[in-house]
């Protein structure tokens, strides 16, 4: 008589089982939220990188304007180049209104953060011109 | 050194006439013949474990409607054969104030008793005496005798019987593969437990390696800071873009003409020369007509400046 009844195992059993379901919930919860936040993680790292490299990318950026520069186009218009840890200004007292085209073209339609821009017309062709970028 | 002493119990022999029995432990207890079935048989098998499948059809024609277990044991060349209804003996067991719990062992009066000298005096009414090989209940004045039966003197065998307590509901098999089934479906379920959790985990990881490789801030706190400024510096951008293709594209009056565009902290200011008062609305309608809609604007020295907030 002292034999392990078998209802007893079986009650047993069952409320294992309930006990091993109820953890497979908790952990199938868990799943979905590691998802999801792989997800949104995944997301957020490809737009901070997009942005970061075309926009906020210090060598891309100087690298380009400095090409930019060394154009021919560019060359008559007296460019004064300035600079510094987190920016560049380019400015120019008296420039023809084709340098004045072609510069604000590339710089417009490049990834450029333009944080500063000053036009001044003197003439029909001819304009003074200050440009900061940042990165 | 630690002594273990093996339990003692005492024995009782129950009948379906006994007195109540009232014991304060576990006891081992003998079943009358009048609460079994019991066959002496010559079987051509070689072993115990062909003779089990064969209980149940040769107890078929003798006993009454029932749900009832079967044992064998052998004995020389011969094989004693019995059946017994398990609810109907736990059920005088109870009666007779042995519940389960007070019963450490049950015994066939057959396997205990078989080895007696002489007849014995149950009570006044019972003997119990072997015939033919077969231990058997007889009423007193069947046979005289004074010698009572003392089963305490015994030295039980070891062939116990396991009483199943519903085994007239469910029989034991359907139960074992229930358990069987059980343990599938925890294993398994188990199993994918693991599974997720590794699967948790490995995600886990390659998110903090997504950290690594993409250079990130420590916490997606800083991370959604970061791309807040990176989005708004893009938005702003994109909308002094949009403004000045606007400007630069704008169809003037011939007396018309752009002198200043000034750009900084994210504030447009124009200066158009050549424009009269009250006709400067229709540049700002063009501008409109495009999403652009000056915060300032004033005329000095017939220049219009006008301003714009991005």
């Amino acid at each position: 008589m002292n034999r392990v009844n078998p209802i007893h195992i079986i009650a047993l059993l069952i409320v294992l089982l309930l006990f091993v379901m109820f953890k497979l919930g908790n952990a199938r919860e868990e799943l979905a939220d590691a998802k999801a936040s792989y997800a949104t993680t995944v997301l957020l790292a490809d737009k901070i990188k997009g942005l970061k490299s075309n926009y906020f990318n210090k060598t891309k950026v100087q690298k380009e304007l400095n090409k930019l520069l060394r154009r021919s186009t560019l060359r008559s218009a007296n460019i004064v180049k300035k600079v510094t840890h987190s920016s560049m200004t380019l400015s120019s007292e008296n420039m023809n209104i084709r340098s004045l085209n072609f510069l604000l073209g590339k710089i417009l339609n490049g990834t450029y953060v333009v944080s500063e821009l000053k036009i001044k017309r003197l003439s029909d062709k001819t304009a003074a011109m200050r440009l900061e970028i940042k990165w | 050194m630690i002594w273990k002493f093996k339990k003692q119990h005492s024995t009782v022999f129950v009948d379906r006439d006994s007195a109540v029995f009232e014991v304060d432990e576990s006891v081992n207890v003998i079943l009358s013949p009048s609460l079994y079935w019991v066959q002496k048989r010559t079987l051509p098998v070689k072993s115990l474990r062909e003779v089990k499948p064969l209980i149940e059809s040769l107890f078929e024609d003798i006993l009454p409607d029932g749900h009832y277990s079967y044992s064998a044991y052998k004995e020389g060349d011969e094989y004693l054969l019995f059946a017994y209804q398990d609810k109907a003996i736990l059920d005088i067991l109870a009666q007779k104030g042995l519940p389960p719990s007070k019963v450490n062992a049950v015994y066939f009066a057959q396997n205990e008793l078989a080895s007696l000298q002489e007849p014995k005096k149950i009570d006044d009414e019972n003997v119990i005496a072997i015939k033919e090989g077969i231990v058997i209940l007889l009423p007193a004045k069947f046979i005289k005798t004074d010698a009572l039966l003392d089963v305490n003197d015994l030295s039980l065998s070891k062939k116990s019987i396991a009483l199943k307590q519903f085994g007239h509901i469910v029989n034991e098999k359907s139960l074992y593969r229930l358990i069987a089934l059980l343990a599938v479906i925890i294993v398994l379920v188990g199993s994918e437990y693991i599974i997720t959790l590794n699967k948790a985990s490995r995600l886990q990881t390659q998110r903090e390696e997504l950290f690594s490789s993409y250079n990130l801030k420590p916490t997606m706190f800083q991370n959604k800071a970061l791309l807040k400024k990176y989005e708004g510096i893009y938005a702003s951008q994109t909308k002094l873009r949009t403004l000045l293709a606007a400007v630069l594209s704008m169809h003037l009056n011939p007396a018309e003409r752009l002198k200043v565009v000034e750009y900084k902290n994210k504030k447009l200011k124009l200066a158009y020369m050549g424009v009269k008062e009250g006709e400067e609305g229709i540049i700002k309608e063009q501008l409109k007509k495009r999403g652009f809609v000056p915060v300032k604007e004033h005329f000095n020295s017939g220049i219009w400046y006008v301003e714009f907030q991005l």
